[in-house]
């Protein structure tokens, strides 16, 4: 790929300028930066998903022109998406054959001949699954051997595999790092694009660093060394340093007890009979591997999501179950997840968003006091530099300035009690900084701090004490003295538990 | 009068009503498929009633007529699907304006070249042509119920079994369900998901057509609004059928059936005209929410 | 600032194509089938404006409008549908008329106007509530509750006009008129137009004001634009399935009784085919701004007016009307419209 630019439109984001990006055959080739740096733009350009605004694309020398995934295919390029895109409800093999279905008299879609030859790939690959089985029933693992075993079945090349281990547990990770280089050595050509640095440095040949949209540097893998890499994807090294002052814990603000959360037609429960006591001026960091209850868990102490058995208490007093509205009057505030859907309305102004959870404060004579509101949304907005005026829809504003916004109006309202998701997620530096320095602040202001996340490094900066989830259940619940990244990693693959269940009390 | 004599008829009755109600659902089944919201299913049935009609009583013949007032359906069908997915116009505002425009339109029309905005008589069509074995008219049950209807109503069965074919034996009907459970996963494919949805639209269009040609058919005449809700009604029996070509069949009877009684409890027992008319609305209501509550149950632990 | 009039410009101008489209197939329609295709179109288009009779009775004809409408914004400003106008009009007209009949001769006239304008109102309210009690309870779709539900009323009420409260001194389908003590004052003769649209307009206004300056009103704003942040924020998402809905279907009950003591004195049978399906055209066209369904009203009267003026002075149907508002129905929610002027607009800029 040869001076590749792509501008989008509805916003004018430069999303790649001038990239080039040349792969040779066989190899691993890493592609990093931080988010937004333009990495799944390029791929999505070479796919044949976004029109390229400038530059020209190579294969094997000769120029071509892709104008989508299908011709992208045609060519021997195949692309495995972050999301996947699979059909819950079609079995593997209908899912892979979707598009080029192997047809009875031209007509009818011969299922036989799809499983047959699918499982003839997926066994020539050495994959391990049934083509039979429904999607809907496999692991996250397993639907990514799909997504990577249709790509094969259209007979590609060219791999290019978006943050394919995000989703992942270390074990799986594992396993598709040896696929992948099972495939490499049958003659297949792989792009990672990842921006997990150790997995660069364990598997790949060469890595191309981006950073706003641009090309940093090429490198061979073997002649670089991590700090070089995020030297060059951030720009300046990062370096999780927070000044953190001792402080002695409170009292018990909210404790869950055998808190169990079951899902219809799942045998195994989501969250099981988890117990946890949150103390005033203590931040207790929540890790776990995604699917594993951490969203749960956010659901669950914010009481958007009830419980089956267990008791959740706030100052001693039961607030099982009392939804959230009554959560909120309990003290609570929270910084969910899912800050663009569940955190605000995008469509709403700035003003709007800041005043939901406490609408009632400025009325006056049953009337909204649009002063009051105006004066108290400009307080705000200078408090935690917003940028931006609060007339206009919160949706244009930046995923920092977003999180700003909903961070000013959480912390607005008196709170002894404050649950934290990801709070960092897709934030650039400067902006995660802000968000730690502010939790910290509220930590030492005496409330109690939840902070769930997965980036590690920021729970081990932060919180005080560490809870490590394994398939719903507490299996670490330890203060944050000298705990390193692998004791915390061994956690949450589960080969480590402090809590094993006793057989005596299971049966 | 025994329970034979009184049910025989009243199960012949009911599987002539059914068959538009069944026609439309069966099209509105692919546009459901789709991901797409069918509300335009009543106003289509209008579009198909009025041409085929017209389109019948100007060639003298029934089959050009079905088949010109098919091709018309279509037209407004891929109208309302075009500026639905390609226009971005809410699909739910698009299906009501579709509906305005059939009752428009066909008034309109039928004032142009009739100069009548009533019911508009066709007395020189041919009759419909109705499916009888003789042999097989002896049988009970078989003889009493199934046979001696319009073959409207045998094509309806061939579309149940159509229907079944093409949405899990093709391709097509994958794709087309993949496009209803996710458009991304399509679009990833290299396949253009708004190109199946289209087809699901034209495929109601076509079976919509054929209900309404039905309508005024047996009738031999042209009535305004003739639809009379029976869009809505088989847009109700998609979701009480489970989006399933035979749960249709079933939900389609159970709403024939329930008309029918109606029209003998008309005749028999002595309940006004319009609260008879009213009870299929109502019981459509009801078993809606039945079902409803049936799918929370299942949804809550 | 800068934004509000980029959307303000964007809004207007694609509302104009989409109104432009709509007259150049009226245009198209009337030289295909008029024989006197330049009169029929002078009448279609300024017909309205050439005598007092007509320019009152298009203003009248949009009253029930802007409460329909009126209902309609509410509903989808809180993202619930209400399609079950319809009924809910036809009803209201009822109830109305049943309590003035009664009534009759006894107590002050407005005390009659106010139990005809209450139960009227409440009748509605139930009806349409309904559907957002189901919703909120089961998740049952309130689109298609309410349309059922409505066209069972609608029969229901029919079978009360010809029966039970049928008028024995005419051949007409209806009820006996109401007391004239109860008939609303005309203000615009020889016209039809009465006292009641400046009811109409003040209700806009107290509209606008409930969505704009109260809790309830904001709080339905937020579970009409994001059901899970509301939720999220603490608001009763609960209540605001179904308060939108009482709401939306008491101001379709009002466009009723309004309708019935402002035009018809008397419940008609069919009285208010339309009026329904046309406030969701005109909520759409308003973009469901309270204040600005005034004008949405009185455009689609307008068009009503215009094609009746037609068919009396020249040689079409009056239904041409319902086509035009249906491409109006096709287009407003086009967002490839939108999208487009957005994105020209951009390349002037750029």
């Amino acid at each position: 790929m040869r001076g590749i630019t792509k501008i989008y439109r509805e916003t004018g984001l430069h999303a790649n300028e001038d990239v080039s990006l040349s792969v040779e055959e066989r190899e691993i080739h890493a592609i990093i930066g931080e988010n937004g740096a333009g990495k799944t733009t390029l791929m999505k350009v070479l796919y044949g998903l976004e029109p390229p605004d400038d530059g020209n694309i190579f294969l094997r020398g000769k120029e071509v022109i892709i104008p989508n995934p299908l011709a992208a295919n045609k060519l021997g390029i195949g692309m495995v998406h972050q999301h996947f895109t699979l059909i819950p409800s079609f079995t593997v093999a209908e899912n892979i054959v979707l598009g080029i279905e192997p047809r009875t008299k031209g007509v009818f879609f011969d299922r036989e001949s799809a499983v047959k030859e699918v499982g003839r790939v997926i066994e020539e690959h050495n994959f391990h699954i049934n083509p039979r089985t429904r999607v809907s029933s496999l692991t996250v693992g397993q639907m990514q051997q799909v997504e990577i075993i249709k790509m094969l079945y259209r007979d590609v090349d060219l791999l290019i595999l978006d943050e394919p281990t995000s989703v992942l547990t270390e074990q799986e990770i594992v396993k598709l790092f040896e696929n992948l280089q099972r495939l490499v050595k049958a003659g297949k050509t792989c792009v990672l694009i990842t921006h997990k640095l150790d997995e660069v440095m364990q598997i790949s040949h060469r890595v191309t660093v981006m950073r706003k949209g641009r090309v940093e540097a090429v490198r061979y893998t073997r002649d670089v060394d991590c700090r070089e890499l995020s030297r060059l994807m951030v720009g300046k090294s990062v370096l999780f340093d927070f000044e953190k002052k001792e402080q002695d814990t409170g009292k018990t603000v909210v404790e869950l007890r055998d808190v169990t959360l079951l899902k219809k037609g799942q045998e195994r429960p989501l969250l099981d009979h988890l117990s946890l006591e949150l103390h005033a001026g203590e931040i207790v960091g929540v890790a776990g591997v995604g699917g594993n209850g951490l969203g749960e868990l956010e659901d669950v102490i914010t009481g958007l999501r009830h419980i089956q058995s267990g008791a959740v208490y706030h100052d001693q007093k039961d607030i099982t179950n009392i939804g959230p509205i009554a959560m909120r009057e309990n003290g609570l505030a929270y910084v969910p997840a899912d800050r663009l859907f569940r955190g605000s309305s995008v469509q709403s102004t700035i003003r709007e968003n800041m005043i939901v959870t406490n609408p009632r404060r400025f009325l006056r004579a049953g009337v909204f006091d649009q002063k009051k509101i105006q004066v108290f949304a400009e307080d705000l907005a200078k408090q935690f530099s917003i940028d931006g005026n609060p007339d206009i829809p919160m949706g244009m504003l930046s995923g920092g300035n977003i999180q700003k916004v909903i961070l000013a109006r959480e912390l607005a309202n008196k709170t002894d009690f404050i649950v934290f998701s990801e709070p960092t997620w897709g934030l650039d530096v400067a902006g995660s900084e802000f968000i730690y320095k502010k939790i910290l602040e509220i930590r030492d202001a005496g409330s109690a701090v939840m902070l769930i996340s997965s980036n590690l490094d920021e729970i081990l900066g932060l919180a005080d004490r560490l809870v490590v989830l394994y398939r719903g259940k507490m299996v670490a619940n330890l203060r944050n003295r000298g705990v390193s990244k692998e004791t915390i990693g061994e956690y949450m693959l589960g080969l480590k538990d402090d809590f094993p269940k006793k057989k005596a009390d299971a049966s | 009068m025994n329970s034979a004599q009184f049910a025989f008829p009243l199960l012949h009755n009911t599987i002539g009503i059914m068959t538009p109600f069944l026609l439309a659902a069966l099209g509105g089944l692919f546009t459901e498929l789709g991901g797409m919201l069918n509300i335009a299913l009543e106003g289509l049935i209008l579009i198909g009633a009025f041409f085929s009609v017209v389109f019948a009583a100007f060639t003298g013949s029934l089959f050009l007529g079905v088949l010109l007032g098919i091709a018309v359906t279509m037209i407004i069908a891929w109208i309302f699907g075009a500026i639905s997915i390609y226009l971005k116009a809410n699909v739910f505002i698009s299906g009501l304006a579709t509906n305005l425009l059939a009752s428009g339109l066909t008034v309109v029309l039928a004032f142009q070249f009739f100069g009548n905005k009533g019911v508009i008589l066709f007395q020189d069509l041919p009759k419909l042509p109705k499916f009888t074995i003789a042999a097989l008219q002896r049988v009970p049950l078989l003889g009493d119920i199934f046979l001696g209807h319009s073959v409207f109503v045998y094509l309806s069965w061939v579309a149940v079994l159509l229907a079944y074919v093409v949405i899990y034996r093709t391709p097509f009907g994958y794709r087309l369900r993949g496009t209803g459970i996710d458009q991304k996963a399509i679009r990833a494919l290299g396949l253009n998901p708004q190109r199946y949805q289209i087809a699901g639209i034209l495929i109601s269009g076509f079976t919509c057509g054929l209900a309404g040609a039905l309508l005024t058919l047996q009738l031999g005449a042209f009535v305004p609004n003739i639809s009379a809700g029976r869009g809505w009604i088989a847009l109700v029996a998609i979701y009480l059928g489970n989006k399933k070509p035979l749960g249709i069949l079933i939900a389609s009877f159970v709403f024939g059936l329930a008309e029918s009684v109606s029209n003998y409890a008309q005749g028999a027992i002595n309940v006004p005209a319009d609260f008879i008319l009213a009870f299929p609305y109502l019981i459509t209501v009801a078993a809606m929410i039945l079902f409803s509550i049936w799918q929370h149950r299942k949804s809550v632990v | 600032m800068k934004h509000r009039r980029t959307e303000f410009f964007v809004n207007t101008l694609s509302l104009g194509i989409t109104i432009g489209i709509s007259f150049l197939i009226v245009i198209l329609m009337i030289l295909l089938m008029s024989e006197t295709p330049l009169k029929t179109m002078y009448y279609f288009f300024l017909g309205p404006f050439t005598n007092k009779y007509y320019f009152g009775n298009m203003l009248n004809a949009s009253i029930p409008l802007i409460f329909t409408g009126l209902g309609i914004a509410l509903a989808f400003r809180s993202s619930m549908f209400n399609l079950g106008g319809e009924g809910q009009v036809y009803a209201g007209g009822l109830v109305a008329t049943f309590f003035l009949l009664i009534i009759n001769e006894s107590g002050p006239a407005v005390l009659g106007i106010l139990v005809a304008l209450i139960s009227s109102a409440l009748l509605g309210a139930l009806l349409a509530g309904m559907s957002g009690f189901f919703r909120m309870k089961w998740n049952t779709d309130e689109l298609i509750s309410s349309f059922l539900l409505s066209s069972a009323v609608v029969l229901i009420v029919n079978y009360f006009i010809t029966g039970i409260l049928n008028d024995p001194n005419t051949n007409l389908l209806t009820t006996p008129p109401v007391n004239e003590r109860f008939w609303f004052l005309k203000i615009f003769l020889p016209s039809n137009l009465d006292i009641s649209i400046l009811f109409a307009v003040l209700t806009a206004v107290g509209v606008y004001f409930f969505l704009f300056y109260t809790k309830w009103g904001y709080e339905m704003r937020m579970c009409g634009l994001n059901r899970e942040f509301s939720r999220y924020g603490g608001i009763n998402v609960s209540r605001y399935m179904v308060m939108p809905m009482l709401l939306s279907g008491g101001l379709h009950g009002i466009a009723g009784s309004v309708a019935v003591m402002g035009t018809y004195h008397q419940c008609l049978k069919g009285f208010s085919g339309g009026i329904g399906w046309n406030g969701i055209a005109v909520a759409l066209i308003a973009k469901n701004n309270p204040l600005a369904i005034i004008p949405a009203a009185v455009f689609f009267a307008y068009l009503d007016a215009g094609a009746k003026a037609a068919m009396l002075h020249s040689d079409v149907t009056f239904e041409i009307a319902a086509i035009v508002q249906s491409v109006i129905f096709f287009l407003v929610t086009a967002r490839a419209i939108h999208d487009f002027i957005r994105f020209r607009k951009k390349e002037v800029q750029v």
